[in-house]
């Protein structure tokens, strides 16, 4: 190959200028003549039945130009990237799942009006009873969020026979370990602006995800995928929260319903409040190695609550089980993980995927091995380390670019200097 | 007192879609006075896709920087490339343009054989000419063999599209190949902690990530620093508070985040072992940079004073409580 010109440079970012000087539009930022502004109207309890949502006082609100309900979706009332689960608005008979389920939107004149017409949809709920609990949720007694149960999925990985591989182990650690639902914290907050121009939805909005946000507008909307146009605005941040729709469907919804230029800002109360958070994940390890510090056999099992919808609930628990061992190789491996519905606020995507949970347990775990032995943290990863030529949990061969041994060694080469006899 | 540790973690992670179809597609037009136009449905949320596909656009063309525009994520104008997560714009996104680009020039490269009388495959592109390899002085510039595709009524387009070679996990055992590349990571932590009150400071983190190539690599150290950010909070701090349901946590004046104050010294170390089925080597860093972060600073904490917290956030209330167990 000829030498690299461009690519290995410490070229400037395209976006570099607009970002310094202030001059990037964001969704907020966008105005157009006419427009509207939405807000929505969201369940404050966590499960239960709606029995009526009565919209007659808020229309006659002067500024009010729409209300919408469920009944107003023209398509599917279904979002969720893996499964279909979460519906757009909640409708009388149907079912909440979460506290902050959104039950109608309004589009106004301006956001205080928008704000005013919400006090004045009277909305009657029967609650149900709530499990809150991941462990308590996966009970046959538990209150069910669906129909087929609360276990939403279970992702097993199984090589080798751990049960019989522990009989031949050395040292053996088994260890709980739990972590804490995060919140992405973007400076940016959701929002976006959706407009018609003929038959064609334009939705302006901060996303990760334009092609699979056009999906879930075009089938609310009961449009053809070349009907809805995705744009996305410059976006502050994302982290894996913007992979979901929050307010794609509904300003594309009250701008059809209205034939006017709708926009929706969340608050950053609303949008903690109410959009996807990193799992929380409770874990059993137990790992065990021969007299050497060779890893024999390794079990685990991981439960993620992901809410009252899946999001990317399973995706996440697959990742996070294939990944479960850390980078070793390992001949006896069991891993299940259970991605279970509760009432609680959903989980989704956020960067790491299932897999910072995971590695904050794996690597204490093979610390405790290490000290168990008496040998390093360093010798004990260095005799386990995945190399080319590896077999992975899943059974997949790592045929090349297996950096890690070199990772070792440059961060311990780089700690060394610093830190000099410390590290 | 203060006491100081240090701890190690490693972690892996697997570039794109666990064991699933996740394809991206791109466009590219290579305009009449050299300048190239990418379409890719890439969302840039900050972490700097544009400018990476522009410099694989730009390489794969020879041309520079500068020349590239990308238009990216309008569902109108440019084609699927997928989510922007699992880390894989880079890997997936990467290869499709990079192929795009090569059909883009097929034309041009045979047009420059016939003007310059030498085989197709003695030439490269570098520095918005066409050159052959071998004997650099005979070359013929990107723009007039555009001029002369012109000419002869032909243009210059070429799209790509890339999935990564998967197969799905088997339902019941999990077998299978859930991803076509893994990055791998190492980083270190040293921690302050103070044995009166709980608090732990982090004051350095080396984080070296195997990224295949780093095609920015200032980029690339920005990441590894942004995740490693991350990661303190995940470690310390970031906890969203729920009570039946209801989050008691909704601003960001009761849900702690780091601030600059929380920073460490933060070394970034690219290790670059190249990924033979990557642009140009590439694999992906975005979420790999704070995955070991929490291990690292939860271990050098057990380094620093003997107590192994295992349910994070590791806070100063908490940290405090095992401490004193410790002690008694």
């Amino acid at each position: 190959m000829s030498q690299l010109k461009v690519v290995g440079q410490n070229v400037k970012k395209k976006d570099v200028k607009e970002k310094v000087l202030g001059t990037a539009i964001f969704a907020a930022d966008i105005k157009m003549d006419g427009m509207l502004y939405g807000k929505t109207l969201r369940s404050k309890v966590p499960h239960g039945i709606v029995k009526k949502i009565n919209v007659s006082q808020a229309l006659e609100l002067p500024g009010v130009h729409a209300v919408l309900t469920e009944q107003d979706i023209p398509g599917v009332n279904k979002a969720g990237i893996i499964v279909k689960d979460e519906p757009v608005l909640v409708g009388i008979g149907q079912r909440i799942r979460k506290i902050g389920d959104p039950l109608a939107i309004v589009a106004a004149e301006t956001e205080e009006i928008a704000e005013a017409a919400l006090d004045l949809i009277e909305v009657e709920v029967e609650e149900l009873p709530a499990v809150f609990s991941p462990l308590d949720a996966m009970k046959d007694d538990a209150p069910k969020l669906y129909e087929k149960g609360n276990i939403m999925a279970v992702r097993r990985i199984v090589k080798g026979d751990v049960a019989e591989a522990f009989k031949n182990c050395d040292v053996i650690v088994e260890q709980d370990y739990t972590t804490s639902m995060v919140e992405h914290a973007y400076i940016e907050t959701e929002a976006g602006v959706a407009k018609m121009e003929g038959d064609v939805v334009n939705v302006w909005v901060c996303t990760q995800n334009p092609h699979y946000d056009r999906k879930d507008v075009a089938y609310n909307l009961n449009i053809g995928l070349n009907q809805a146009r995705i744009i996305q605005t410059t976006t502050g941040g994302g982290f894996g929260g913007k992979l979901d729709v929050t307010v794609h469907v509904h300003v594309a919804l009250l701008a059809k319903a209205t034939k006017r230029p709708v926009k929706m800002v969340y608050s950053r109360r609303e949008s903690i409040s109410n959009t996807v958070k990193r799992h929380p994940f409770i874990m059993k390890y137990k790992t065990g190695c021969d007299k050497d510090g060779k890893l024999i056999a390794w079990q685990t099992e991981i439960i993620g609550d992901t809410g009252a919808y899946a999001s990317y609930g399973p995706g996440t628990l697959t990742r996070a089980a294939v990944h479960a061992t850390g980078p070793y190789e390992i001949p006896n491996v069991k891993v299940e993980a259970y991605t279970v519905y509760t009432n609680n606020p959903q989980a989704g995507a956020m960067r790491g995927f299932g897999v910072p949970q995971v590695a904050f347990a794996h690597e204490s775990q093979m610390n405790l091995l290490a000290e168990k032995l008496g040998i390093s943290p360093l010798e004990i990863r260095m005799k386990n380390a995945f190399i080319p030529g590896s077999i992975t949990a899943t059974g997949s061969k790592l045929e090349h670019s297996v950096g890690l041994k070199s990772t070792m060694e440059s961060a311990k080469q780089a700690a060394e200097k610093v830190l000099g006899d410390k590290f | 007192m203060k006491k100081r540790g240090v701890g190690l973690a490693n972690m892996w992670y697997g570039i794109g879609n666990t064991g699933l179809p996740n394809p991206a597609s791109a466009y590219i037009e290579l305009l009449d006075d050299g300048t190239v136009i990418v379409l890719t449905g890439c969302a840039d949320i900050g972490q700097g896709s544009t400018t990476t596909l522009a410099q694989i656009a730009a390489e794969e063309m020879g041309v520079d920087i500068e020349d590239v525009r990308v238009v990216s994520a309008d569902t109108g104008i440019t084609p699927d490339a997928g989510a922007t997560s699992a880390s894989r714009q880079t890997y997936i996104s990467g290869n499709a343009v990079k192929m795009a680009a090569k059909e883009a020039k097929t034309i041009l490269v045979e047009t420059a054989a016939r003007m310059l009388e030498v085989d197709e495959d003695s030439l490269i592109l570098e520095d918005r000419k066409i050159v052959v390899k071998n004997d650099k002085d005979k070359f013929v510039k990107i723009k007039e063999c555009l001029g002369k595709c012109r000419a002869e009524g032909k243009l210059t387009l070429g799209h790509g599209w890339f999935n990564p070679d998967v197969t799905a996990l088997n339902p019941e055992d999990g077998q299978g190949k859930p991803y076509a590349t893994y990055a791998f990571a190492t980083q270190v932590a040293e921690v302050e902690v103070n044995t009166e009150t709980g608090e732990v400071k982090v004051l350095k983190i080396f984080a070296a990530h195997d990224v295949g190539k780093a095609i920015n690599p200032i980029n690339v150290e920005g990441q590894i620093e942004g995740g490693c950010m991350i990661g303190v909070g995940f470690a310390l701090m970031e906890q969203v508070k729920v009570d039946k349901g209801n989050i008691k946590t909704p601003n960001l004046a009761t849900y702690l985040i780091p601030t600059a104050m929380d920073t460490p010294e933060i070394y970034p170390i690219i290790v670059e072992d190249p990924e033979v089925t990557g642009p140009f080597g590439a694999k992906g860093v975005g979420e790999p940079a704070l995955i070991p972060t929490a291990a690292a600073i939860v271990n050098a904490i057990y380094d620093a004073v003997g107590v192994r917290i295992t349910d994070l956030p590791v806070t100063p209330e908490k940290l405090l409580k095992e401490i004193k167990k410790e002690r008694n």
